[in-house]
């Protein structure tokens, strides 16, 4: 016998933390809501193709172009913080994985800020 | 530990990728892997396009001149194919969510589709884009 520990308190922490069912539930709802919302990006980049600023900014500007797009930025951004975590999870081991999972939340988030912030002024200023 | 000297016999491994002989649906697989990621790094591309949108005549003309130049054109593409990829990808996720098309003749169809749907619709989508404007 090397350990004093309890069998429990060896395993406890050890299993899983019963949270996976939301993120794939999640990922389910975002995937679906993302093949509209993407067609509709790619419409909307396809409008925007040939016009130069001031006509590309008035036209992104609208309110039905730009809450596509902010709908979008949004699902796809968290669906795709949510497939990186998947694959950090399956690819990296050791404290790197820490480290990756906050890079991740991070730089989602700023992604996300930035895109909304330049909606909304292409929209309003 | 024991203190005899003798390291410990390796546990045995469940069998990785490399025993297995390679296949479409694996493949479509780590595709499908591949398109994620780079979508997430498009992302950051997209960022770009809102930021410089956002700003002046200017700043708009740097993302312009990025995107129309030869580089940009190939990330351009490769951001439109993966985006189409990895559509058809999840919409065959969610047909074998639900239970249809995973036996074999089917399985290799849907796999076969996403591959050449995933294609065609970014050959499709940039066909507009050079042809309507």
């Amino acid at each position: 016998m090397s350990s004093f520990r309890t069998p429990l308190g060896r395993v406890r922490f050890l299993g899983s933390a019963r949270l996976g069912a939301e993120d794939n539930w999640r990922m389910h709802l975002t995937s679906l809501a993302l093949i509209p919302l993407s067609i509709a990006f790619v419409v909307i980049v396809l409008t925007l193709l040939h016009k130069d600023y001031n006509a590309a900014r008035a036209e992104m500007g609208e309110p039905l172009p730009a809450v596509l797009m902010l709908l979008f930025v949004l699902t796809g951004i968290y669906h795709a913080e949510l497939g990186m975590r998947s694959v950090i999870v399956d690819y990296v081991h050791g404290h790197g994985r820490e480290w990756a999972l906050i890079a991740n939340t991070c730089a989602a988030v700023a992604l996300g800020i930035a895109c909304v912030y330049a909606v909304l002024r292409i929209g309003f200023v | 530990m024991a203190t005899t000297g003798t390291a410990p016999k390796p546990r045995p491994l469940s069998p990785h990728l490399d025993i297995y002989r390679f296949t479409l649906t694996m493949a479509m697989s780590i595709v499908h892997r591949i398109t994620g990621v780079g979508l997430y790094v498009g992302v950051l591309l997209l960022a770009w396009f809102l930021l410089a949108l956002s700003g002046d005549a200017r700043s708009y003309g740097t993302f312009a001149a990025f995107i129309r130049s030869f580089i940009g054109q190939i990330v351009l593409f490769g951001f439109t194919w993966s985006l189409f990829h990895h559509m058809l990808g999840g919409v065959r996720h969610a047909l074998w969510d639900a239970g249809i098309g995973l036996d074999d003749p089917l399985r290799e169809r849907l796999a076969q589709a996403t591959a050449i749907g995933g294609f065609g619709l970014a050959v499709v989508a940039w066909i507009i884009g050079y042809a309507v404007r």
